[in-house]
């Protein structure tokens, strides 16, 4: 009985991508191109291509990081919508620390900076979660609220403020270059060692480890410690829990404060690992991304790392789709989408058809035991 | 002295009426969608398709065809969001949040197929403008009278329709009571499901509509992103206005004057980009209650299942 619930189980993420694929191909054909063959060439230009591999292992990095921040509210049952502007001024916060500091060894200097984008993430996340605590302002509109606020600040900072004056006069607004003792170190040395040598491989640096060291950190917070439980005990019935001594306002605050800290990371993968600086055409979205991580990982810290390597994988995909077979990358997008949709809608049929399961044996339990209960003669 | 002859200019005053309409549309699809107790965080999503829709409905047929379409793909993409909030009970801001999501990727797709470009539609005309008989002859109130869009007037009559439909009419009582005690409508006999979905599918039709009036009558065109927001500016109207459709108006009406604001660039003198985000610091401010208290139905946001205890 139980085999056969972990086979459905693990059998739905699996349905829902065919599912999705099924959906993509009705788009591909209606557009007059042959599904089969797009998705041939999307798995041979991935996999195939040794610099695909490094593209989209580097991509994979913010969207662990953002997976893991949207998943560690969605889990108390908080909606974290605003990771999106908590990443911006993440960015920000770093940017400044890491050129407007100077002559720091990178022992501090790289901390340092890093500690200020998560200090920039919370900030942006202590709004919403106060006025949620205090006032009972929905979060979900105020985070989405808080990311327009978030991208007009970073415009307003980049062009009138931080902006690189030796590039005033050229279309390019971006901070000034970053001091080199602020940047995440590559991870050629290390990989030139083992012997890994892939084209593109530069890119990748340490920021990755990093990712997935915090995914398990957060999984072994969330189900072997006592705030761990706190969290789930909230989750599933909130009233209980706080009868139960759970003070539910201080968990959820933890637990957002965290998820903002976390997002406060997502975009130093490509400012402090990639460019160094901060340009006014950072990669935007990786938020929204992190949510449609989170929900294929159920929040399960430990499952956004395959489902960041799934959106990483689809999205390079699309690079090469859009330009060997013409298939605009928007599909994939909306590959992504209804994915998505179809795995939620997945899991709720199978949770529910589990509980109808138990109930059945739990009630033939009963009948069995029956007979027992009764009186005897 | 200056400062207060800008605040209350009649063009702003006209410009800030423009600028309600769409807020106020979806506003009122939001109240619809809530009295029967479903949450909509998809309504920007639905917005994003009824402003694409209306413009390309627009382009081949002109304004009234837009909006039709408008409407038609609204009820569309909210018969997504119904089918998996209401039949497979999915959580509504999940189905939401997706929703928007696919909106986003699915405008761009089809603006590609169409256009051969993402993020923009060729332009486009709008409805010929109206005046109003008696007001336009008042002289100091010609700016908010003369040259208006009959969807302005269309979407304030909607308002008080839908204020009517929710007070007065059978179908209004049973939205509301599904919305508050579904279980005890269903045991006098309402079809939950059936109203849930009726209320999804007309928020639908409205924030559909909304769209239109943003790509035909303010863009003329459709731009990518040109909703910023107003969805879920929406909501926070419609919860600013107590789930009523005129209290909606009435929110709708304070974002649309910040919104007007916001654009009157010069005259203040604040770095553009703040002004931007006024309306959306006001939501915050507005859904943090600094101004009024309000109560959402009962059942909001909770699936119902026939049968089976909550």
């Amino acid at each position: 009985m139980s085999a056969r619930l972990w086979l459905l189980q693990l059998s739905t993420p699996l349905l829902a991508i065919l599912f999705g694929a099924l959906v993509s191909s009705a788009i591909i054909l209606a557009i007059g191109k042959n599904p089969l063959d797009v998705y041939t060439l999307m798995i041979r230009f991935n996999v195939t291509r040794a610099d695909s591999i490094a593209s989209i292992l580097f991509k994979t990095t913010p969207l662990i990081l953002a997976g893991l921040a949207v998943a560690l509210s969605f889990r108390a049952a908080l909606w974290n919508i605003g990771v999106e502007g908590q990443y911006y001024i993440g960015a920000l916060c770093a940017a400044v620390v890491a050129f407007g500091v100077k002559g720091l060894p990178a022992v501090v200097h790289l901390p340092l900076t890093m500690a200020a984008a998560v200090i920039g993430g919370m900030a942006w996340a202590l709004v919403p979660i106060a006025l949620k605590l205090r006032r009972g302002a929905h979060e979900v509109i105020t985070t989405i609220m808080m990311n327009h606020i978030a991208a007009a600040t970073i415009l307003y900072f980049l062009t009138d403020v931080l902006r690189d004056p030796t590039q005033v006069g050229t279309p390019r607004v971006r901070t000034p270059i970053f001091e080199p003792t602020a940047r995440i170190p590559s991870m050629r040395g290390v990989l030139d060692a083992i012997g890994f040598q892939i084209p593109g491989y530069s890119s990748l640096n340490w920021l990755l480890p990093v990712g997935v060291a915090l995914a398990i950190a957060l999984y072994l917070l969330l189900s072997r410690t006592r705030f761990g439980y706190e969290v789930r005990a909230m989750a599933l019935n909130p009233d209980a829990a706080e009868a139960g001594g759970i003070r539910i306002g201080r968990v959820q605050f933890t637990m957002f404060m965290l998820s903002g800290a976390v997002a406060g990371l997502v975009g130093l993968n490509d400012v402090l690992g990639f460019f160094g600086y901060l340009d006014i055409d950072f990669p935007k979205g990786l938020g929204f991304l992190g949510i449609s991580i989170a929900l294929l990982a159920k929040n399960n810290p430990l499952g956004v790392i395959p489902s960041a390597l799934l959106i990483a994988f689809l999205d390079r995909g699309a690079q090469g789709v859009q330009v060997f077979a013409g298939v605009p990358r928007e599909v994939i997008t909306i590959l992504q989408a209804v994915i998505i949709l179809a795995i939620v809608v997945a899991y709720e049929l199978l949770t529910r058809y589990v509980r109808n399961v138990r109930k059945r044996e739990a009630g033939r339990v009963v009948a069995a035991a029956g007979p027992v209960l009764e009186p005897g003669g | 002295m200056e400062v207060v002859s800008v605040l209350f200019d009649m063009a702003l005053i006209a410009s800030a009426i423009r600028l309600t309409v769409p807020i106020v549309l979806a506003a009122l699809g939001a109240v619809f969608s809530e009295r029967g107790g479903v949450i909509n965080i998809g309504l920007e999503g639905i917005m994003i398709m009824g402003t694409f829709f209306g413009a390309v409905g627009t382009l081949y047929g002109g304004p009234t065809v837009g909006v039709f379409a408008a409407v038609t793909a609204g009820v569309a993409f909210a018969a997504i969001h119904a089918l998996v909030t209401i039949t497979f009970r999915v959580d509504q801001i999940i189905s939401g949040v997706v929703l928007n999501l696919l909106a986003v990727g699915l405008a761009r797709f089809l603006n590609i197929l169409l256009f051969g470009v993402a993020t923009q539609s060729p332009g486009i005309g709008g409805f010929a403008p109206v005046s109003i008989p008696l007001l336009r002859d008042v002289p100091g109130l010609r700016p908010v009278a003369t040259g208006i869009s009959p969807l302005i007037l269309v979407a304030i009559l909607l308002v008080f329709v839908g204020q009517w439909v929710l007070v007065r009419t059978k179908f209004g009582l049973r939205l509301r009571a599904v919305g508050e005690n579904p279980a005890a409508a269903d045991t006098l006999g309402v079809n939950v499901y059936l109203m849930r979905y009726l209320g999804v599918l007309i928020s639908g039709a409205l924030a559909g509509m909304a769209g239109a009036y943003l790509a035909i009558e303010q863009g003329r065109g459709y731009l990518e992103g040109m909703t910023q927001g107003r969805g879920f500016i929406a909501l926070a109207a419609m919860i600013f206005g107590n789930w009523w459709p005129i209290g909606a108006l009435g929110a709708s009406a304070l974002f649309g004057y910040f919104d007007a604001l916001s654009l009157r660039v010069v005259v203040l003198n604040v770095p553009h980009q703040f002004l931007n985000v006024l309306p959306h610091i006001v939501t915050i401010l507005v859904l943090a209650g600094f101004v009024r208290r309000a109560r959402p139905p009962a059942a909001d946001g909770v699936p119902y299942t026939k049968g089976e205890e909550s």
